[in-house]
């Protein structure tokens, strides 16, 4: 109990008490003197204990990098500090202490035990992180509040639960509520939770819990839907045909036209714009389908090309291995061999063969390699002229359609100019029976103006449909180049790895064989 | 025309079947129980449609023969086992039986083919003069290709199918079931397997070769293929010629007789013949049959009008079309067959009447006259005659037996042979105890294989051998998922172990162990064993070890990490064990030169000591438990062995509660129930014996008693019943008596020679005395008991016969105190 040491001196945590700790629970016998000689780095104990030692601050543990198990236990530490960069702890003892709050746990995200027990905690917070917590000890705390329970909510893997000795278990429901919120726990306060418990927790909390779970499935189906509706995003995405499955481009030429807003009011126009808007969707869901067949054929074609590549790839691998492993065995055999030989002249006939055969394996591993890079070229170049074979298919099918758009949107506005002559006229001859808003007035003081309002709004259009086939073509060909370059350099980078490879192990073994040579010498 | 049967040929039946008898020795002799006087009278009588109907055929007949003089008569109407004239339509009697297996053609065809022996026509060209009927066929076992079809053609009728029996010619071998040249249908053969093309599958490496030395060797290996093809060719010819019959003097004239289902019902897709006496399916276009006379179902009887100049491949089986075939009777074509045939028969046994009155003209055929097909279970079970069946294949030679038959639960034998020799034998066995399935050995190398089903100790799933002495060579499978320790295959060669696990935790998947040579206390020291493991993804490849080597005499350890995914050389650390054996007092002295290592990333850390160490001590404690399990393994062996020698020196028979004619606990328990019931029963007729009769024949059997003479009856009765007690007691009293006098005597006579006596005699008289004591002592138990249980007696027949309702008029006369007066 920490209220035992407290006339003793608080200490600190430093390099001496480390590392007289790590020498103490450090590997034994044989093994520790091993280790003595070598040194013990801190960064591979794997666990370490620092309890009884009066420590009241945690300081100068952020070496202890591969730390799975630490125990802090029976101090007087005040505040959760310096654990961030523990990284791969599981395991975590602060029982005994003088916490007030749980704090500086949010790196940890491995923690499967963790022990808070005989603290000043009145919250449970800050743990939002520790989903595969199995184990909480939280027990002689200050904990009031019975809501707190419903915090472990979220750790799905809690499995035992210690909260005795806080001022919620002197509550008559404290049980039945822990039960009823936590269905998964197994063991409450050391002892296992029956079916009878779990029945009346039921029972008394029914309508709670439900809400609570018809919350929470709602939550995950509207999480569910927004990824599916992402996800089908993505899809169209990749086929650079997004947003062309319904009006969104129609909407899209229209939305930063104020004179097509204005012009809408003629008589007439109503009914041009209806069927302008129809012809124009229709061709883009063209356009939406062809891209998304278009898809589906490029990704077989690349799964196509992957799969054969690998199989290739690791055709040529097996070989390469066989031929280093039936190598290495029969060096193994000669090398054992020329140990203990005696004879001088035989054994450096012996050497020699063996150095030959050494060439020998580099050059056939060098050969296979040389294949397979050949072989890989052929079929990354077939690969790439189908690619873009297909690309510049797909861009000139859309780029047909895009045409087509242009000619529609010429079409309407030649129309449209028609409307808005006579409309002119009309009004020049003040004919005209429907009232028009002033705004829409204005644009028939003279012909030069309406003209203008009709081709500004033609012009437009237009940018908007080059910029929507544009975007398309550039996206499609990034896609491709940097598809085939990514090809590439993987077949790059995966020849240099082969090569440094065999390079090093011919290094090793004609290494060996020198050292045998000097060792005879 | 001839309606009665003739006594003749009762006669000459009887006298056919009697020399049958004598001809084949090995029948069963169910045949001599057939009793004709048992059947009904339908077998020897004709009903008067069926005269109506003899004599539409007999027409038929003579129209028949006398516009077609060159064809031979029509098997029309041939006689019964009871020598009456039936037409063949009438003797099939469609049955559908409770055997699922008879549901379906295969199951019926295989029925029919096992269950009967043929009885070959003679003479071979022409129809036979007697078409028995089923239930003859169920008795005898024993039937020509015309009895053969007419009882598989019941069953396929019975099951739904639109069957009909072809009376035609077909080739020698199927005429005389000789199936020599046919391959055995249980050799079967392996389907190959097709690659796919992939689009960017590479092209191989560049041929570096010279092409005109290749062309030059391809020349010269053609060359030496050709001469190679051409022997084969000869040999080929050779043994063709050699297995080539003798061309057949009657191809052509054999009569054959064979069943046809046409497609429709039961989603038969096409027209098919099957063969009876082999129960195989044939295509009707096959080579074998030759030509078709007439074909017949139990509804009609048509006549073929095709050319069969060129056997039966092109001929039609529409069976409505005149010009092809010729009915019998007109109105029933062959498309109007219902798929419940008894329902229909029951219909038109009820119309019939109406419609003789009705319209005279539409003859129908009448019911069969053969009762319903019934097979027994006994029956089923046992198929072929005396329970077994030898059958002659190409090379091959296939015997069949019942289950049960053979003590050692043999099925099914199967000797192949090359050429002359033999080559393997393959046997088949059920239900035995110990999961023998299937055994095969190969005469030319002696091996054994076994097969056994899964349940077996050590879950043991197959066995190869050449002995049964351990240490030998020696294969054994096991059901891997069955053992814990995921054990597959076992593999032993002198020296030499290889064992194969699957789906294992610890993912090891093959153990090598080479052993030494062997000391005489230990047994044999292994001297290397190797482990290998599969890939377990859960580490990094470094880390995961693919192969260790304990080289136990060379005081090393190798172990190998599997390879990084792309790479192709993997990294491996060698131990040299120290010398001195550590133990926990004085742990092994470790020097880094101990461990050697190669590391795939030269980049990497190298690994620390206490790494290497650590893992040395590991390695040597595996070492250790590799060397017992392996110890553990060869014990396994031992035990199998054991236990397999054991089985095949006393072979059991695993019979299920479930069969009630074999399962002696059953049979025996049910057999006491039945002795008891019977027990019981004759207690029960002994309880009702009638005292009183007797007493009652005195008075002449009156009908009513007079009180007076009730009393008398009841009286006299009750004093004989004393008189006889007191006669008994008298006896044994008497005996009693008898028997102690003797005894007495006896005993005089010994005190009186006592001395002169010899040994023997001496023995003899103790002897005497000990056995007449005994005598008495069981007389007086006898009298005792007998004082104390006639009173009993007495009161229990008093008791009876006052409630016995003749002497109610003695009611109220009580009082007859009684006591045994000895």
């Amino acid at each position: 109990m920490s209220r035992l040491y407290d006339t003793a001196e608080p200490s600190l945590v430093d390099e001496e008490l480390l590392q007289k700790a790590v020498e103490e629970q450090g590997p034994q016998d044989q093994a520790g003197q091993i280790a003595k000689e070598e040194g013990i780095q801190y960064d591979e104990v794997c666990q370490l204990r620092l309890d009884y030692k009066n420590i009241l601050k945690i300081d100068h543990l952020w070496q202890f990098t591969s730390l799975t198990k630490l125990q802090l236990d029976n101090n007087i530490i005040e505040k959760i500090e310096g654990l961030g960069r523990l990284t791969n702890l599981k395991w975590l003892d602060l029982s005994f202490n003088n916490i007030e709050g749980i704090e500086g746990l949010d790196s940890l995200v491995k923690l499967e035990d963790l022990s808070l027990y005989n603290n000043r905690i009145s919250v449970i917070e800050n743990m939002d992180t520790l989903l595969n917590l199995h184990v909480l000890s939280i027990g002689n705390n200050f904990l009031a509040q019975l809501e707190n329970v419903i915090y472990l909510r979220k750790f799905k893997n809690l499995r035992t639960l210690n909260l005795a000795g806080n001022p919620i278990c002197k509550e008559d429901r404290y049980k039945i509520f822990v039960a009823a919120y936590l269905p998964e726990l197994v063991y409450l306060d050391f002892r296992l939770l029956d079916e009878q418990t779990r029945e009346q927790a039921f029972g008394k909390y029914q309508y709670a819990i439900e809400e609570m779970r018809h919350n929470e499935a709602q939550e995950r189906r509207a999480m569910d839907a927004r990824q599916e509706q992402e996800d089908e995003l993505k899809l169209h995405r990749d086929a650079f045909v997004e947003l062309l499955n319904g009006p969104y481009l129609f909407d899209s030429m229209y939305a930063d036209d104020a004179e097509a807003a204005k012009l809408a009011y003629l008589p007439g126009v109503s009914v041009l714009l209806e069927t302008y808007k129809n012809h124009l969707v229709a061709l883009c869901v063209q356009v939406f389908e062809i891209g998304l067949a278009q898809r589906g054929r490029r990704e077989d074609e690349v799964k196509s090309f992957f799969d054969c590549s690998r199989e290739a790839v690791d055709d040529n691998q097996q070989r390469a291995a066989q031929i280093a492993a039936d190598f290495e065995k029969a060096r193994r055999q000669v090398m054992s061999e020329m140990q203990q030989a005696t004879d001088t002249r035989l054994l450096e006939a012996q050497m020699n063969h063996c150095s030959e055969e050494i060439n020998q394996l580099c050059d056939s591993l060098m050969t296979q390699e040389l294949q397979l890079v050949d072989q890989l070229e052929d079929i990354i170049k077939d690969f790439e002229r189908n690619i873009s074979d297909m690309v510049a298919g797909f861009i000139e099918v859309v780029q047909g359609i895009f045409a087509q758009c242009r000619d529609l949107e010429n079409h309407h506005h030649e129309k449209l100019l028609e409307i808005a002559v006579a409309t002119l006229e009309r009004v020049a001859k003040n004919e005209l029976e429907e009232d028009m808003p002033d705004d829409v007035r204005m644009l028939f003081v003279d012909k030069d103006t309406v003209i203008n309002a009709v081709s500004g709004s033609h012009d437009t259009h237009l940018l908007k449909i080059d910029n929507r086939e544009d975007e398309l073509m550039t996206r499609c060909n990034s896609w491709m180049s940097a598809l085939m370059k990514s090809v590439q350099d993987e077949e790059v980078k995966r020849n240099r790895k082969r090569i440094s490879e065999i390079h090093n192990y011919i290094d090793y073994v004609r290494d060996q064989l020198d050292e045998m040579q000097h060792e005879h010498h | 025309m001839e309606v009665l049967p003739k006594v003749e040929s009762v006669k000459e039946v009887t006298a056919a079947s009697t020399l049958m008898l004598k001809s084949n020795p090995n029948r069963p002799e169910r045949a001599q129980e057939v009793d004709l006087s048992q059947y009904p009278t339908s077998y020897k009588e004709n009903s008067p449609q069926e005269k109506l109907l003899l004599a539409i055929a007999d027409n038929f007949c003579c129209q028949y023969m006398h516009l077609y003089p060159d064809r031979k008569p029509l098997l029309l109407c041939p006689l019964n086992e009871c020598g009456v004239q039936k037409c063949v339509s009438t003797t099939l009697r469609p049955t559908l039986l409770s055997y699922p297996e008879l549901y379906s053609w295969e199951g019926c065809a295989s029925f029919v083919s096992e269950f009967l022996s043929l009885e070959l026509l003679d003479p071979p060209i022409d129809p036979p003069r007697h078409l028995y009927s089923p239930t003859w066929l169920m008795q005898t076992q024993r039937g020509s290709c015309f009895d053969f079809s007419t009882l598989l053609c019941s069953l396929l009728l019975g099951a739904g199918y639109n069957a009909y029996c072809v009376s035609g010619y077909a080739v020698k071998e199927m005429c005389l079931l000789n199936q020599s040249l046919q391959e055995c249908p249980l050799l079967g053969k392996a389907t190959e397997q097709k690659r796919q093309v992939k689009k960017y599958s590479v092209k191989p490496p560049r041929d570096l070769r010279s092409g005109f030395e290749q062309r030059q060797e391809e020349r010269r290996q053609s060359d030496a293929q050709a001469i190679l093809l051409k022997k084969q060719q000869e040999a080929e010819r050779l043994q063709e010629e050699r297995e080539r019959l003798p061309p057949d003097p009657l191809l052509g004239l054999r009569v054959h007789c064979w069943v046809l289902i046409l497609s429709g019902n039961r989603e038969v897709p096409e027209n098919f013949f099957i063969d009876p006496l082999t129960g195989k399916s044939l295509s009707t276009t096959n080579k074998c049959f030759l030509g078709i006379e007439s074909i017949w179902n139990h509804q009609n009887y048509w006549v073929n009008m095709q050319d069969c100049r060129f056997g039966c491949a092109e001929m039609n089986f529409d069976l409505g079309d005149a010009v092809k075939w010729e009915y019998l009777l007109y109105g029933t074509t062959g498309q109007s067959l219902l798929l419940i045939p008894d329902m229909k028969k029951q219909q038109e046994a009820e119309d019939d009447e109406e419609e003789e009155v009705d319209d005279p003209k539409v003859f129908e055929m009448p019911p069969s006259w053969v009762n319903q097909i019934n097979i027994s279970q006994q029956d089923m079970e046992t198929r072929c005659p005396g329970g077994m069946k030898v059958i002659q294949y190409r090379k091959a030679k296939l015997e069949k037996f019942a289950p049960y038959l053979l003590p050692d639960g043999l099925v099914t034998r199967l000797t192949t042979y090359s050429d002359l020799d033999c080559d393997t034998v393959k046997e088949w066995y059920q239900h035995r105890h110990d999961h023998l399935e299937e055994r095969e050995l190969k005469k030319t190398s002696n091996v054994n294989i076994e097969h056994f089903r899964p349940g077996r100790s050590y879950a043991l799933k197959s066995h190869r051998y050449i002995t049964m002495a351990p240490e030998t060579e020696r294969q054994m499978d096991f059901y891997s998922h069955a053992r814990a320790d995921g054990l597959a295959r076992r593999v032993e060669m002198p020296f030499e172990m290889t064992e194969t696990f699957e789906d294992r935790p610890d993912f090891i998947y093959h153990r090598h162990v080479v052993f030494g040579k062997r000391v005489k206390v230990f047994g044999p020291s292994n001297t290397e064993v190797v482990e290998r493991f599969n890939r377990d993804r859960s580490k990094p490849a470094g880390e995961d070890v693919a192969e260790r080597i304990f080289l136990v005499s060379e005081d090393r350890i190798q172990v190998t990490y599997h390879r990084e995914d792309d790479r192709i050389i993997p990294a491996w650390r060698n131990f040299i064990k120290p010398r001195d054996s550590g133990d926990s007092q004085n742990p092994h002295s470790f020097t880094p030169q101990m461990a050697s290592t190669f590391q795939v990333d030269p980049f990497e850390k190298p690994s620390k000591n206490l790494f290497l160490y650590e893992m040395l001590v590991h390695m040597m404690k595996e070492e250790e438990r590799v060397a017992l399990k392996v110890k553990e393994s060869e014990k396994e062996v031992r035990a199998i062995l054991g236990v397999r020698e054991q089985e095949e020196s006393s072979i059991e028979l695993h019979i299920s509660i479930y069969n009630t004619a074999r399962n002696e606990r059953a049979r025996c328990h049910r057999e006491a129930l039945e002795r008891t019931a019977k027990e019981e029963r004759l207690r029960q007729e002994e309880k009702e014996l009638d005292f009183l009769a007797p007493f009652l024949a005195q008075l002449g059997d009156p009908e009513n008693l007079t009180r007076q003479a009730a009393l008398q009856l009841r009286n006299d009765c009750l004093a004989d019943l004393k008189q006889r007690l007191i006669d008994k007691a008298n006896l044994i009293q008497a005996r009693f008596e008898r028997e102690t006098q003797e005894l007495q005597q006896k005993q005089q006579w010994y005190q009186k020679n006592q001395l002169t006596m010899t040994k023997e005699d001496e023995d003899e008289y103790l002897a005497y005395c000990s056995d007449a004591m005994f005598r008495i002592h069981i007389l007086k138990l006898r009298l005792s008991r007998h004082k104390d249980k006639a009173p009993q007696k007495y009161m229990a027949l008093d008791e009876r016969l006052r409630r016995d309702p003749r002497l109610k008029a003695t009611q109220g006369c009580f009082g007859h105190g009684f006591d045994v007066q000895l």
